[in-house]
């Protein structure tokens, strides 16, 4: 960015304080819930105030619930089969339509499949069960997983479509001319070179099924996620595993998109 | 469809006699259709087609918790003239317009602070908006249910600093709760197209303005705000299609009176499980938010043209 060309007028000292305290209150906002959680499941009362001491009480007792231990291993399962999938049949998407010329064909191909980040949930929800419904297919992980992928699908088809921009194909020329055979050269060259992107896209895909809720309460039957047991604990009542399970989510997710973006994806635009 | 350069087979080479040309550029086209196929099929299978199925069972007739192929128009009948149906929308309308306000107003003054005033902290800031972005839907709602509960960190904090006497009992189960719940994970979701478009407006254009003397307040009324339009609409469409269906929020935060239409559509699916009235429902919804935006919309339109 040329942005730096030239220092520009940036108003006065008041200007920038009163930016400041503005960006920190937004931040505060944002991250204040999320701290709060965190920082009241090390508490040993109950309560969600801060009187208590340190203590990995709950983390013991989340631990030691078989419910919450199934759900874990379903939600660590739906994420790596998302990420896995999505990333397969977004590659596959993201290398044919970058080999369409400009024009209708290729707009249609690069924004049709961007529909479902703006799609409400809660139709793509319903939508979901009655089409299993409707196939007699059982509710279960399996079919929550499927409606994950088409979540995942969208982030990385962009994130891949932006890293092919930027590669060069003059490298895959240059390994024909060296007799390369077409799957020598995905293998040693175009795989190696996309991993990155890839890896991030994948990051996303797990962070985004780890953390959907709305999908999975449709179509998970009785083999519920991580936030489906939160759900159902926070209409039960007041319960301070909730404190911890919580965390457990908040720190995947949070982590899973620190890596997405520490792969470079998630560069600014 | 026409091929650009092959971009993983090799480029059009125009040396090839044009016999061998036209196989090669066939096989061409074979592969890229053999690569985009697989998604494709994926995406009609499984976005598509269970869209097409709800609009299926929106016309199925229900009776007695059970509901069969026999076609008719009841459902729609229902779910447009239902007055208690009616108080929904209102209710999720006016939090969604809301909503969507606060969040354009909020994330336009944030994302313009990030590109002209501190652009030094830009790539900090921008990537701590995006990770909030990904981070927990439901435990941020969750931890407002407990923040702003009778002995949640709000109350307490309030006491403790003797603002109030006695914990208040009103902060939950309200539209304020429900309101601050939606901000609160949709700032995110607000900030990103406007600073992408921010982001877009070539620093030379400001630069010359800035050089024939242009106000900073002119700068942003006649530049980058006409040149960000598609960011606020983003923006804005984004935040109120998530709000005009959202059922979460107010079912945990809002309490039994403060239901959203999505609220109804989980009964009906869940409950009655009248299925069809629930899909009729959903798909009022949609057509409802689609009709408003593109009104909304086209009244911009006019609005900045004149």
């Amino acid at each position: 960015m040329s942005q730096e060309h030239r220092p520009r007028r940036r108003g006065g000292a008041i200007g920038r304080i009163s930016a400041r305290v503005y960006v920190g209150l937004v931040l505060f906002f944002l991250f204040a819930p999320l701290v709060i959680v965190v920082v009241v499941s090390f508490n040993s009362t109950p309560n969600m105030n801060l009187h208590g001491g340190f203590s990995l009480r709950w983390y013991r007792q989340i631990a030691g619930d078989p419910l919450v231990v199934a759900a874990f291993g379903r939600t660590a399962l739906a994420a790596i089969c998302t990420a896995l999938i999505s990333a397969a049949l977004g590659l596959s998407g993201a290398l044919g339509a970058v080999r369409l010329a400009k024009g209708r064909w290729r707009t249609a191909v690069f924004t049709i499949p961007l529909v479902p980040l703006a799609f409400p949930a809660l139709l793509f929800g319903v939508g979901l069960a009655t089409f299993y419904h409707s196939m007699g297919i059982g509710f279960s992980i399996w079919a929550v997983i499927a409606g994950h992928v088409i979540l995942a699908l969208p982030f990385v088809f962009l994130v891949m479509g932006a890293a092919l921009e930027r590669f060069r194909f003059s490298l895959l020329e240059a390994a024909r001319d060296l007799g390369a055979g077409t799957l020598t050269i995905f293998r040693t060259v175009t795989l190696p070179l996309l991993r990155p992107a890839l890896l991030g896209a994948m990051f996303l895909s797990m962070a985004i099924s780890v953390d959907e809720f709305v999908i999975a309460f449709f179509t998970a039957g009785s083999q519920q996620t991580l936030p489906l047991v939160l759900y159902g604990r926070i209409n039960l009542g007041v319960n301070p595993g909730l404190n911890a399970i919580g965390s457990v989510l908040l720190v995947i997710t949070m982590a899973l998109a620190f890596l997405a973006a520490r792969t470079s994806v998630l560069e600014l635009p | 469809m026409t091929l650009t350069t092959g971009v993983l087979g090799r480029p059009a080479e125009d040396t090839l006699p044009p016999l061998r040309h036209r196989a090669k550029a066939r096989r061409e086209h074979a592969s890229t259709a053999l690569l985009l196929a697989p998604p494709a099929v994926y995406f009609v299978l499984l976005f598509v087609v269970p869209l097409v199925v709800l609009l299926v069972y929106s016309f199925y007739t229900y009776s007695d918790f059970n509901f069969t192929a026999k076609l008719t128009l009841e459902n729609y009948t229902q779910a447009l003239t239902s007055p208690a149906l009616r108080d929904f929308y209102f209710r999720t309308l006016k939090i969604a317009f809301a909503v969507s306000i606060i969040v354009v107003a909020v994330s336009y003054a944030f994302a313009h602070i990030l590109m002209y005033v501190l652009p030094q902290a830009k790539r900090v800031l921008y990537f701590l908006v995006l990770v909030s972005l990904f981070g927990g839907y439901l435990v941020r709602i969750y931890a407002w249910r407990s923040m702003l509960g009778r002995d949640g960190v709000v109350n307490s904090f309030l006491i403790s600093t003797h603002i109030i006497s006695s914990p208040l009992g009103s902060l939950l189960n309200s539209n304020f709760a429900i309101v601050i719940a939606l901000l609160n994970f949709l700032i995110p979701l607000g900030v990103l197209p406007i600073f992408s478009a921010m982001q877009n407006i070539s620093p030379r254009l400001l630069e010359a303005a800035e050089d024939l003397g242009a106000s900073r307040i002119r700068i942003v009324r006649t530049i980058v705000l006409p040149l960000t339009t598609r960011g606020i609409r983003a923006a804005f469409a984004f935040c109120f299609i998530a709000t005009m269906a959202e059922w979460v929020t107010p079912q945990l935060l809002g309490g039994p009176l403060n239901q959203f239409v999505g609220n109804q559509i989980l009964y009906e699916f869940g409950e009655t499980l009248n299925w069809p009235l629930g899909a009729a429902i959903a798909l009022t919804l949609i057509a409802t938010v689609i009709v408003i935006l593109g009104i909304l919309f086209g009244l911009l339109r006019l609005v900045t043209r004149s």
